[in-house]
């Protein structure tokens, strides 16, 4: 079976000349189908980046990106909107709902934007799993970050789309709403075979997932499947070493 | 901090020319009309010191509107012409309605003012008229033509040429001798007929009597001033005759012309008024969005120390520079708008004028830094002074604010509307004399109160048309949009009303005015043919036609009866002016049906007079009174000896036929046919047109040709009040334009989401189309419900005057502007969608 996402030789170039930026320099990755992977990094180190260009969000700069069996590099805008419509979903840091709808308004929003009606049982299963019964009529502005964070990953989970990208979903929250979004996106890996990538700075959150892949200076330096958050903050010391004798390799030239 | 502020305006570059163009349109045609007046003024004042050039002093009768105006003899204008320090001397026979047929057509020429005049041998000495070919008049039958009146009336010299002169009530036909043109080799002074007569002829034509002048002019000898030879000539003078300079005499009579030309202004100073009301809804609007959006900003400022003060003064720093910068630009605008429609007004009218140069007065230049510059302060103030009181906390955490309540705005928008509605009724019912003011006053405190009340009225509405219209998710969100700001939406949507309203209005009264023609037309009244005087000028006895030309008209097959109606405006009943008619009421009772609610409808006498209902009850009178009449200059006390119920077609006083000797000329101006059952009516009315052919400007037809005839006529207003509020209309337009880019502007964010979770470019088109569509169809909802409520209450007026008899709805209209509502909807939509659909999703989603 194909990766549920797959980056070939990704090169991504911010700009040019003086205030040229290399934010990926060759990337290869393959994301694997219903399983839960997450990328982390430094700061800058090219994560968003990444993930913005698996999900056709961003144009690669050399290289390739597909999801499913979709090339999406090269993609019309058409292309994108139904590559966004039927395969991915995505999770933002924050500022993910529209402020003029319900809860159940934003959850149903990409079905009903590409027309399709929601699967009942489904639906029910998304809403129990994320807990929000008694939430669905409310405004984003009566609802908790935390609640808001949920009614996001339902919108995700709700159209069952091949990948689900998720760009650090905890950043924003306390540890308590924080644990909560992460046991969801858990338990849609694990339940419901979904596939996510997701994005953070969190050992701890790094630890819900299969694999995480490690990022530094828009290359991808390592990676440990099944991780602990003590093994990911073991791996994230170790790599900071490493960047730090590169450094001093640096000023010693 | 200014620095702040000032560097804060440069980076939101399109939301700067947002609000240059809102202020740019609103003061360009603000000074744009006030340029055009001033410029048409110095124009017509330019025409009168050309014709003066070489008069120094001009001798006239003190009241030369009089029953017998004083006359100059010859004695008298010898005498003066021979004062030390006259050069030149030229007395002046003139009259006007004087109009040459055309001799290919036979036609009237149809010209703004036809002129004639007397000329001796010596033709003008003053210089101002130079023969350019043939000889002046020296026969009876001669005559010299203008270069212009040659032009139009096709007549060369020696042409056989048809001239119809009012004081004689018929045509004549005389031989042009010869042609002339105007100093400065121009064919006309502006676009006028002139007609020169032999001057004993045009004595005898005008005055009844050879010997006479109604004025004199004079030139001066070199180094004899003005003033000099005025002090001396008023020496001579005989009573009843004053002396002006040739300065003060133009300036008088350019005056009297910028007045009769000043009612023009007015009328289109008071549709710029309306665009100019409409740009303050869009610069306000603006503004407030602008503020709002700046309000984290703002907050960020205040969090790092920054006084209240300080932040309101930065906001109305920027409001200043941008209101100065936008009331400038208007201007120049203005003066450009008001050039190009000077331009096109001459060479439409056909007046070749001699230029004047462009006016820009002070009024121009006040008004655009009224309405640009305080204006614009104003707009910015009050949204600054709200963001100012959030704290700033709150602002920077971008909560969504919940929805803050409409009632202290309603209850407002209720104190603006009821003493508004009272003003118009008040108005309406004709109490007081300011009744233009209260109205006008009135009016705008309807639209300020209905522009309050708007949010209210905006969720339900435009739920209502969401449903209709928000198909589909993209078109359910354009619908949640146009809801989340009911405020915006309704000031955006108010501004396209105010427009709406006042062609909905017109277009009600008018159609009430149709549909009540029709009404008279259908009730038979025993009148088939009306012949109807010209419109070149106010009725007064001097235009129309012969009243013996009906005696003609009653020997065709068929006519069984004619009534002649004469009609002047030049009078007034117990001191007020009124438009008084004389007619044989016998006749009139019998064709119009008159029916006798007092006294009796008998043929009158002199002094004698009927009135209808409405006005004996307005003033108390009854059967047997006696009420002072004026017509012209003479005063006589008349007897009201019946009283006939009014009708919409037959209303006010009539007097006997004997009163017509009063009336400035003995024409009528109106006549009536009626027809045996059965008789050929347009076959009549081509014959009556032919014996009608000898007066310009006469109209027959039947009553059904009348009333479609009348119904053109305010189709053409109709349309005329559209077009001179189209640019209201583009204002409003631009207004949804702004609201829109704003707003996508503000909701950049959210455009990304909507994009990254699959709406597609046309999806996020359609989403802006429909939030535009439905701001402009409420507004035009809300425009179109207030002018059938103004227009009704126009009607009700109106009927109670008995001007019309019923109110009815113009429904193609009104389903015409609901559609243009949509069209206009989609327009205002088309950039501001585009720029929304070419956002990029990452940039946005990333957009601070
Ligand atoms: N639109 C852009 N234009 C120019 N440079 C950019 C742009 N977006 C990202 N970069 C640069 O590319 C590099 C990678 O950025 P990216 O946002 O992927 O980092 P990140 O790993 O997500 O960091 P963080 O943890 O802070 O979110 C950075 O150096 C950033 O400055
Ligand atoms: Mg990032």
């Amino acid at each position: 079976m194909s990766a549920a996402a797959r980056a070939v030789d990704v090169w991504k170039v911010y700009g040019s000349g003086e205030a040229q930026v290399i934010a990926l320099r060759g990337v290869n990755l393959e994301v694997e189908r219903g399983k839960f992977t997450a990328i982390m990094g430094p700061s800058g180190s090219g994560k968003s980046t990444l993930m913005h260009c698996l999900a056709g969000l961003d144009s690669v700069t050399r290289g390739e990106v597909a999801v499913g069996d979709t090339r999406v590099t090269g993609l019309s805008d058409a292309g994108l909107t139904r590559l966004r419509r039927e395969k991915v979903g995505f999770i933002f840091q924050q500022f993910n709902l529209l402020p003029t709808l319900t809860a159940e308004e934003n959850i149903t929003l990409p079905l009903a934007i590409s027309g399709r009606k929601p699967d009942k049982a489904w639906y029910d299963t998304v809403i129990q799993t994320v807990g929000l019964g008694d939430r669905l009529g409310h405004r984003p502005s009566q609802l908790s970050g935390g609640q808001q964070q949920r009614v996001a990953c339902a919108r995700a989970l709700v159209s069952r789309p091949e990948v689900i990208f998720a760009d650090e979903p905890t950043g924003n929250l306390d540890s308590r709403s924080g644990a909560d979004i992460l046991g969801f996106l858990r338990r849609s890996v694990s339940e419901f075979g979904q596939t996510i990538v997701m994005v953070t700075h969190d050992a701890n959150a790094a630890s819900y997932a299969d694999r995480v892949i490690f990022l530094a200076d828009g290359r991808i330096v390592d990676e440990i499947e099944n991780p602990t958050a003590e093994a990911v903050l073991d791996k994230i010391k170790s790599l900071d070493t490493l960047a730090v004798s590169e450094d001093r390799v640096e000023v010693a030239e | 901090m200014i620095k702040a502020s000032l560097r804060g305006l440069l980076q939101r570059k399109l939301r700067l020319a947002l609000a240059v163009i809102a202020i740019v349109l609103s003061v360009g045609f603000l000074s744009g009309s006030i340029v055009l007046g001033d410029t048409l003024n110095a124009r017509f004042a330019g025409l009168f010191s050309t014709i003066n050039e070489n008069v120094a002093v001009q001798v006239t009768a003190k009241d030369p509107d009089a029953a017998e105006p004083a006359r100059l003899s010859q004695a008298d204008l010898d005498r003066l012409s021979r004062v030390d320090g006259v050069a030149q001397a030229s007395g002046d026979v003139s009259a006007e309605g004087v109009i040459p047929f055309r001799t290919d057509t036979g036609k009237a020429v149809t010209a703004q003012v036809g002129l004639a005049a007397g000329v001796d041998s010596r033709g003008d000495t003053l210089g101002l008229v130079e023969l350019r070919e043939g000889a002046w008049p020296a026969r009876a039958d001669e005559v010299v033509l203008s270069a212009n009146t040659a032009k139009l009336a096709k007549a060369q010299r020696g042409t056989q040429l048809k001239v119809f002169v009012p004081q004689l009530g018929e045509a004549r036909t005389y031989t042009v001798s010869g042609i002339a043109g105007f100093a400065g080799g121009r064919d006309s002074l502006a676009g006028e007929t002139l007609v020169m007569f032999e001057l004993k002829h045009a004595q005898e034509l005008f005055y009844g009597t050879t010997g006479v002048y109604a004025s004199a002019s004079f030139g001066a000898a070199s180094g004899v001033s003005q003033d000099e030879l005025k002090k001396r000539i008023e020496r001579e003078l005989p009573s009843g005759f004053k002396a002006q300079t040739g300065k003060e005499a133009t300036e008088e009579a350019s005056n009297a012309l910028g007045d009769s030309f000043g009612i023009f202004t007015i009328i289109l100073s008071a549709f710029a008024g309306v665009a100019a009301f409409v740009g303050i809804f869009l610069i306000y609007n603006t503004f407030n969005i602008i503020v709002a959006q700046r309000s984290r900003e703002l907050a960020l400022l205040r969090a790092m120390g920054a006084s209240w003060g300080q932040v309101i003064r930065a906001v109305l720093l920027e409001a200043l520079v941008v209101g100065g910068f936008g009331a400038t630009l208007g201007l120049g605008f203005g003066i450009a708008v008001g050039v190009g429609a000077e331009a096109l007004l001459s060479n439409m009218l056909g007046v070749d004028l001699p230029s004047g140069g462009v006016v820009v007065s002070m009024w121009a230049v006040l008004w655009s830094y009224v309405v640009g510059l305080i204006v614009t302060m104003i707009a910015a103030f009050i949204p600054a002074v709200k963001a100012s009181m959030v704290p700033p906390i709150a602002a920077m955490r971008e909560t969504v604010r919940p929805d803050k309540s409409l009632l202290g705005l309603s209850i407002t928008g209720g104190a603006f509307l009821v003493p508004g509605a009272g003003l118009v009724a008040l108005a309406l019912t004709g109490i007081g004399s300011a009744t233009t003011l209260v109205l006008a006053g009135g009016v705008v405190l309807v639209f300020l109160g209905v522009a309050l009340l708007s949010p209210l009225l905006a969720k339900p509405v435009v739920r209502l048309l969401g449903w209709l219209l928000g198909r589909g998710q993209a078109g359910k969100l354009g619908v949640r949009n146009a809801l989340r700001n009911p405020r915006r939406t309704a000031v955006t949507a108010a501004a396209l009303m105010i427009g709406v309203t006042l062609i909905t209005t017109a277009a009600t009264v008018a159609q009430s005015f149709k549909s009540s023609i029709e009404d008279i037309v259908g009730q038979n009244t025993g009148v088939d043919i009306m012949i109807l005087g010209p419109n070149t000028g106010p009725p007064n006895g001097e235009i129309g036609f012969n009243p013996a030309a009906l005696d003609e008209v009653k020997k065709l097959p068929g006519v069984t009866d004619t009534a002649a109606w004469h009609i002047t405006i030049e009078a007034a009943i117990a001191g007020t002016p009124a438009f008084i008619s004389a007619a044989d009421v016998p006749t009139a009772k019998r064709m119009w049906q008159m029916q006798e609610v007092g006294g009796q409808l008998r043929t009158l006498g002199a002094q004698e007079m009927v009135v209808d209902d409405n006005m004996a009850e307005a003033s108390r009178w009854k059967a047997g009174d006696q009420v002072t009449v004026g017509i012209g200059q003479t005063s006589k006390k008349y007897t009201i000896v019946g009283i006939y119920k009014r009708t919409p077609t037959l209303q006010g006083p009539i007097l006997g036929l004997p009163a017509v000797d009063d009336f400035a000329g003995k024409l009528a101006y109106q006549g009536f046919v009626s027809l045996d059952d059965g008789a050929d009516v347009a076959g009549t009315v081509a014959k009556v047109e032919d014996i009608m052919s000898d007066y310009p400007g006469v109209t027959v037809g039947d009553m059904s040709s009348f009333a479609r005839q009348q119904s053109q006529a305010f189709d053409v207003l109709v349309n005329a009040i559209t077009i001179l509020l189209g640019v209201a209309l583009l204002i409003a337009l631009l207004g949804i334009i702004n609201t829109l880019l704003l707003s996508i502007v503000e909701r950049t964010r959210e455009l990304g989401l909507v994009r990254a979770v699959g709406l597609s470019r046309g999806g996020v088109v359609r989403m802006v189309g429909v939030e535009s569509v439905l701001i402009s169809v409420f507004g035009c909802l809300l425009g179109v419900t207030l002018g059938v409520g103004l227009g009704a209450a126009f009607v009700k007026a109106l009927i109670d005057l008995d001007f019309m008899s019923k109110f009815a709805l113009p429904w193609a209209n009104l389903a015409v502007y609901v559609g243009a509502a949509l069209v206009f909807g989609v327009v205002a939509a088309l950039w501001p969608a585009r720029r929304a659909a070419k956002l990029n999703v990452l940039e946005a989603i990333a957009y601070e």
